[in-house]
C-alpha cells in the first residue's frame, strides 16, 4: 500500500484525531500508571519523595509524548524506521565507547531530564525497523533464505551490542520479540522449528559440559541457574530474593494484609523493592486479588492491542501495534515469572509499575506509535 | 498450485470477437490473482497471530496459576539445609554395659542477630539485658549499634528464654537448631565421659566435638554417619559406677582427703566396672583447664589414670609372686628381717623401726616387711624383676581408652642398681596409677595372666600372656587373703564376702626433693571373693587422716580398707555376687506338720 493510497481514504485531520484515539487503551496504561503510583507511595513508608512524585512526574511527559506521537501520521514513523534504528545502533556503540573509557559499564545517555538507555529505545526502534521491512518485502519473498537473514542480522546487531554490556535481560528480550516478529510477518515455519532445535541442543550441551573443562560459562552462571532451580538451596545468598519474594506472596493470601500493611517490604527483607520486585508489594499488601488484577489490566491492553492490529488492514501497522503489544507482554511475563520464581532473575522491570524512567518513557513512545497506527488506519 | 492463466485464449478470442478489450481480461484476472494471494497472507498472518494470542494466554495462565499457588502457600521461612549443611550435627549416644544412657544429644536453639535488620537495637540491647543478665551491655552495643552484620549472642537457649527473646518481636534476632550433648547424669562417670563442645558453628548446625575422655578417642567414630548413630557401649556399670561415687565420696569427706579415687576391674576381661576420681566435674558444664598451681588441684585431673603415686606396699605383693613363681621361696620359707639391709649408705627399715625377727614369707606380707621383701627382691635381682614389671604393664601408659590415660606414664628409676631393685619392692621409686595397680592385681586374681584395661565391653574373657604360674598366683592370692584376716588390712573383713588384699601407704614427695611425713597416699588394692576372684579394686586417698583415736592415723589400714570394704559390701550384691553365709540356728521355730 503505498503512501498515496492514504491520501485517498477518509482519514481524519488536526485535532478531530483525538477523538479516534483507541481511549479504552490510554484508559488502561493510566489505570496500570496508578497502581504503580500507589505502590511506590507505599514502598516509601506512605510518601511521596522519592519515588512516587518523581514518578508521576515522568508519566505525564511520557503520557504527553505519547499523544503528540499518536497525532503524526503512521507512515511517517515507517519513514522514520530505518533512521530510528541506525540512530540506537550508534547510541549503543557510543555507549560501548564511552563506557569503555569511563572505566565501567555506562548503560544510559544523559538527556538532562532523564537518563536514556539506548537498550531500552532499541525496543521499540527493532520492531518498527522489522514491520517497516515485512512491510516492504513482497509477501512471497518472505521466506527466501536471503530475505529470512537479512531480518536476523537486523536482530542480532544489537542484541550482540547490549549483550557485551551486558544486560542479558534486554538482549534475551530483543531476540524473543525479533523472532516473534518475524514469526507474526510469516516466515517458514521450519525456519523456527530449526532455531528451537538448536537451543534445545545448545542448553543439554550447556548441561552437559558442566565440570569439564571445555565447559560453555562461568561458574557463577551455572550457580545462577541453580538457584533458579532451587532457590532454597541458597536462601541466604543467591537465592534470598526470590525465597524473600516468595514468602511475601505466600504471606498476602488472597485478600492480602491491606494497604502499607505490608511486612515483608516494608522490614527491608527485599532487595530492589521499588523496581524490579515491586510485584511482589502488590502481591502482599493486595494478595492475589489484587494481583490477579493488574494481570487482567495487562491482559486487556494486549487485547487492545490484538483487536486494534486485526482492524488495521495496513500490513506495517498491524504489525508494529503486534510487536509493540508483543514487547510489552514479555517485559511483564518476564518481571512476573522471574518475581515468582518461575524464571532466572534478569533486570527486567515491571511495565509502567516499576520505578524507572527509560523503561516507562520507551513504553509510552511505543503506545504513542500504536495509537498512531489506531487514528491513521484505513476505514 | 494451479494457476489460471491470465489470458485465456478463449475469453480472448471470445472478447475481440465482440469488440471488447482483451486487455481487460487480464487486468481483471491479475486483480483476482492479487486479491488471492492478499487473502492467503491474509489467513497465514491471522493463523501465526492465533498461534502468538495461544501463546500468550498460556503464558497468562501460567503467571496466574502460580499467583494462585503462592498465595495458597504458607509464607514459611527456608527450613535447615542452608548455609550450615555440610555439618553433620549427629553424634552417637554413650551407653554403659547395660545399654543405660549415659550420654546423648538434646535439640535446642541458639540465638543470632541481623544487626542491620533491626528495628530498634537499643530497645533489643535492654530486652536481651532482662533476659540474660550474663550479658554486657557495652559488648552488645558495640555490636549491635555498629556495622556488623552478624552476631553470635547466645549459644544455647532454654526454650523459656527462647520464648521470652521471641517475645522481644525483634525481627533482627534470629534462632539456629542446635543439638547440644547432655549428660543426664550429671557428675557421675563425669572422667570417663570427659565431654564435648561445639566446633564448627552455622547457623543451622553445629559440629559437636568430644573435648576429653571417651568422647575425645571416639570422637570420629561417634559422629561418623557410617555408624548410623549406633552407640557406643562402655564397660562402665551406671549403678556400681553411682554407689562407688557415693561410697568414695562419703569417705574422702570423713577422711579430710584432698582426693581419692577408685578403679573396679573385671579380672578376666580388663573391663573397668567403675572408676572414680574424686573431686569431679559435671561435664554438662564442663569448667575451664587450670592456668597454674598443680594440675591435681584441678577436679578434671583424673587421679586414677592421670595420677602417677609412689603406691608403697601394696607393691610387695609382686615381689612375693614372683619370688614364689621363680620357685625361690615357697610360703613358708623363713626370711630374715632383723638385719638391716645397707646399699650404696642407705639403710631399709621397717614401717617405726619395728623388728619382726625372722618370718615365713607369707608373714613377710601379711606384716608388710620392708626388710623381708628386699630380700626376696636380692635374689630376684633387677633384671627380673624389670621384666615382670613390664609383663604386668608398669613401663608404659596403660591401654585405657580415654584421653587422659595418655598421659599417665609412669616414672621409673633412671638408674635400676639394687637399691632401686629393693625400694621398687616395696612400692618406692616407681611411680604408677591406681589403673595400672589395678592391672598388675587382676594378673594374680585371674590365675598369672596380664591384663589390658579397657573401658570398652568386652563380648567374653580376653586374657593376655601368662606371666606367673597358676600355683604362684593361687599362693600370692591365699597370702593377700590372710593379710585381711590376720595382717594390716583386717578392717577390710566383707561379712559374706571372702576380701583379699594388700595396704599401701607412701609419703608423698616434696616437689623439691625429699618426702613429707605427715602427708600420705594410702592404697588398698584389694581381690574378692578371694577364693575364686572376679574383681580387682584399688582404693586411694590423697592425704587422708582419720582422727577418732588419740593420735591422727593416716595408714591405708585406718583409711582407704575401711572404705574399700564399705564399698565392697554395696557393690558385690550390684555385681551379681552371691554372699557366702552359713545359715545360723534359728530360735524358737520348729518344725510343724500340715
Amino acid at each position: 500500500m503505498s503512501y498515496l493510497e492514504y491520501s485517498v481514504k477518509y482519514v481524519p485531520s488536526g485535532l478531530r484525531k483525538v477523538l479516534y484515539l483507541n481511549w479504552p487503551l490510554a484508559f488502561l496504561i493510566v489505570a496500570v500508571a496508578c497502581i504503580g503510583f500507589l505502590m511506590l507511595y507505599s514502598v516509601a513508608g506512605g510518601s511521596y519523595s522519592p519515588w512516587a512524585d518523581t514518578q508521576i512526574k515522568r508519566f505525564a511527559v511520557g503520557f504527553v509524548l505519547m499523544l503528540v506521537i499518536a497525532m503524526v501520521p503512521i507512515w511517517f514513523w515507517r519513514n522514520m524506521a530505518l533512521l530510528a534504528y541506525a540512530g540506537t545502533v550508534l547510541l549503543l556503540v557510543a555507549v560501548e565507547f564511552t563506557g569503555a573509557t569511563g572505566g565501567g559499564a555506562q548503560r544510559w545517555i544523559d538527556l538532562g531530564f532523564m537518563r536514556l538507555q539506548p537498550s531500552e529505545a532499541m525496543k521499540i526502534a527493532l520492531v518498527l525497523l522489522l514491520a517497516a521491512y515485512y512491510d516492504w518485502l513482497p509477501i512471497q519473498k518472505t521466506s527466501r533464505p536471503f530475505w529470512v537473514l537479512l531480518p536476523i542480522v537486523i536482530i542480532l546487531v544489537p542484541t550482540a551490542l547490549v549483550l557485551s554490556q551486558p544486560d542479558l535481560g534486554t538482549a534475551v528480550l530483543l531476540l524473543t520479540a525479533g523472532g516473534i516478529m518475524m514469526f507474526l510477518a510469516g516466515v517458514h515455519w521450519a525456519y523456527f522449528a530449526t532455531v528451537l532445535a538448536g537451543i534445545g541442543g545448545l542448553v543439554t550441551a550447556v548441561f552437559l559440559s558442566r565440570g569439564t573443562d571445555w565447559q560453555l560459562l562461568k561458574d557463577y552462571q551455572y550457580r545462577r541457574i541453580d538457584t533458579f532451580l532451587d532457590p532454597s538451596s541458597d536462601p541466604l545468598g543467591a537465592g534470598y530474593h526470590i525465597t524473600q519474594s516468595k514468602i511475601a506472596l505466600g504471606s498476602g493470601g488472597w485478600g492480602g494484609r491491606g494497604f502499607m500493611q505490608g511486612t515483608q517490604s516494608r522490614l527491608n527483607f527485599l532487595p530492589e523493592k521499588h523496581t524490579d520486585f515491586i510485584f511482589t508489594t502488590l502481591a502482599e499488601e493486595f494478595g492475589f486479588l489484587g494481583a490477579i488484577s493488574l494481570l487482567v489490566l495487562y491482559g486487556l491492553i494486549i487485547v487492545f492491542c490484538i483487536t486494534s492490529a486485526l482492524s488495521n488492514r495496513d500490513r506495517f501497522s498491524s504489525l508494529l501495534i503486534l510487536g509493540v503489544a508483543t514487547t510489552f507482554f514479555l517485559f511483564f511475563a518476564v518481571n512476573m515469572s522471574m518475581v515468582m520464581g518461575l524464571a532466572p532473575v534478569v533486570g527486567v522491570p515491571l511495565p509502567l509499575v516499576s520505578y524507572g524512567g527509560s523503561a516507562m518513557l520507551i513504553l509510552l513512545i511505543g503506545f504513542g506509535l500504536v495509537q498512531s497506527a489506531h487514528v491513521h488506519r484505513l476505514r | 498450485m494451479i494457476r489460471t492463466p491470465l489470458r485465456p485464449l478463449a475469453r480472448i478470442l471470445d472478447a475481440r470477437q465482440k469488440g471488447q478489450n482483451p486487455d481487460a481480461i487480464e487486468r481483471e484476472n491479475v486483480r483476482i490473482r492479487h486479491e488471492q494471494m492478499r487473502d492467503a497472507a491474509r489467513i497465514r498472518a491471522e493463523g501465526r497471530l492465533l498461534v502468538l494470542a495461544g501463546l500468550f494466554l498460556l503464558g497468562f495462565m501460567a503467571i496466574g496459576a502460580r499467583m494462585g499457588a503462592l498465595s495458597a502457600s504458607e509464607p514459611s521461612e527456608p527450613r535447615a539445609q542452608g548455609a550450615g549443611a555440610s555439618i553433620i550435627a549427629q553424634r552417637a549416644d554413650i551407653v554403659d554395659r547395660k545399654g543405660r544412657m549415659l550420654a546423648t544429644n538434646m535439640d535446642t536453639f541458639s540465638l543470632y542477630a541481623h544487626p542491620q535488620q533491626m528495628i530498634d537495637a537499643p530497645a533489643a540491647i535492654d530486652g536481651l539485658l532482662k533476659i540474660f543478665p550474663d550479658l554486657k551491655r557495652e559488648r552488645l552495643e558495640k555490636d549491635f549499634l555498629g556495622k556488623r552484620k552478624f552476631v553470635w549472642v547466645k549459644k544455647k537457649l532454654s526454650p523459656e528464654q527462647k520464648q521470652a527473646v521471641h517475645d522481644l518481636g525483634e525481627p533482627g534476632l534470629l534462632f539456629g537448631p542446635r543439638e547440644m550433648r547432655l549428660y543426664p547424669n550429671g557428675a557421675l562417670a563425669a572422667h570417663v565421659l570427659g565431654g564435648a563442645q561445639f566446633g564448627k558453628e552455622g547457623v543451622h548446625a553445629a559440629e559437636v566435638l568430644g573435648v576429653a575422655g571417651v568422647e575425645k578417642v571416639f570422637d570420629e567414630a561417634l559422629r561418623d554417619p557410617a555408624n548410623g548413630g549406633r552407640p557406643l557401649q562402655v564397660s562402665l556399670d551406671l549403678t556400681v559406677q553411682a554407689a562407688s561415687e557415693e561410697v568414695l565420696w562419703g569417705g574422702m569427706k570423713l577422711l579430710n582427703a584432698k582426693g581419692a579415687s577408685s578403679v573396679l576391674m573385671d579380672v578376666r576381661t580388663g573391663e573397668v566396672i567403675s572408676i572414680v576420681s574424686l573431686p569431679d566435674f559435671d561435664p554438662n558444664n564442663r569448667p575451664r583447664p587450670p592456668v597454674e598451681g598443680a594440675p591435681d588441684d584441678s577436679p578434671l585431673f583424673n587421679r586414677a589414670v592421670q595420677g602417677v603415686y609412689e603406691l608403697g606396699s601394696v607393691f610387695k605383693i609382686f615381689t612375693v609372686a614372683q619370688a614364689l613363681d621363680l620357685g625361690l621361696v615357697n610360703a613358708a620359707t623363713p626370711i630374715n628381717t632383723s638385719t638391716p639391709i645397707k646399699i650404696g649408705g642407705f639403710t631399709i627399715k621397717e614401717f617405726k623401726n619395728k623388728d619382726y625377727g625372722t618370718i615365713s614369707v607369707s608373714d613377710v606380707l601379711v606384716k608388710s616387711s620392708n626388710r623381708g621383701t628386699g630380700r626376696l627382691a636380692l635374689q630376684i635381682g633387677a633384671k627380673r624383676q624389670k621384666a615382670f614389671l613390664d609383663a604386668l604393664g608398669f613401663f608404659d601408659p596403660t591401654p585405657f581408652e580415654i584421653f587422659e590415660a595418655r598421659a599417665g606414664k609412669p616414672l621409673l628409676p633412671k638408674r635400676w642398681g639394687d637399691l632401686s631393685t629393693v625400694t621398687i619392692s616395696y612400692g618406692h621409686g616407681l611411680s604408677s596409677s591406681p589403673l595400672h595397680l589395678a592391672a598388675g592385681y587382676a594378673a594374680i586374681a585371674n590365675g598369672g595372666y596380664a591384663v589390658r584395661p579397657t573401658i570398652l565391653k568386652q563380648p567374653g574373657p580376653v586374657l593376655g600372656p601368662r606371666v606367673m604360674s597358676p600355683a604362684a598366683a593361687e599362693q600370692a592370692r591365699a597370702m593377700l587373703r590372710k593379710v585381711v584376716t590376720e595382717g594390716t588390712a583386717s578392717f577390710g573383713e566383707v561379712p559374706g564376702y571372702h576380701v583379699g588384699g594388700k595396704t599401701g601407704s607412701a609419703d608423698k614427695p616434696k616437689p623439691r626433693g625429699g618426702y613429707y611425713t605427715d602427708r600420705l597416699i594410702s592404697t588398698f588394692a584389694s581381690i574378692f571373693p578371694a577364693h575364686d576372684p572376679a574383681y580387682v579394686l584399688v582404693v586411694t586417698f590423697d592425704e587422708p587422716v582419720e582422727t577418732s583415736g588419740e593420735k591422727p592415723r593416716r595408714t591405708a589400714g585406718w583409711t582407704a580398707v575401711p572404705v574399700a570394704a564399705e564399698m565392697i559390701g554395696r557393690i558385690a550384691p550390684l555385681l551379681g555376687l552371691r554372699p557366702d553365709v552359713t545359715p545360723g540356728q534359728l530360735p524358737g521355730i520348729t518344725l510343724t506338720g500340715n
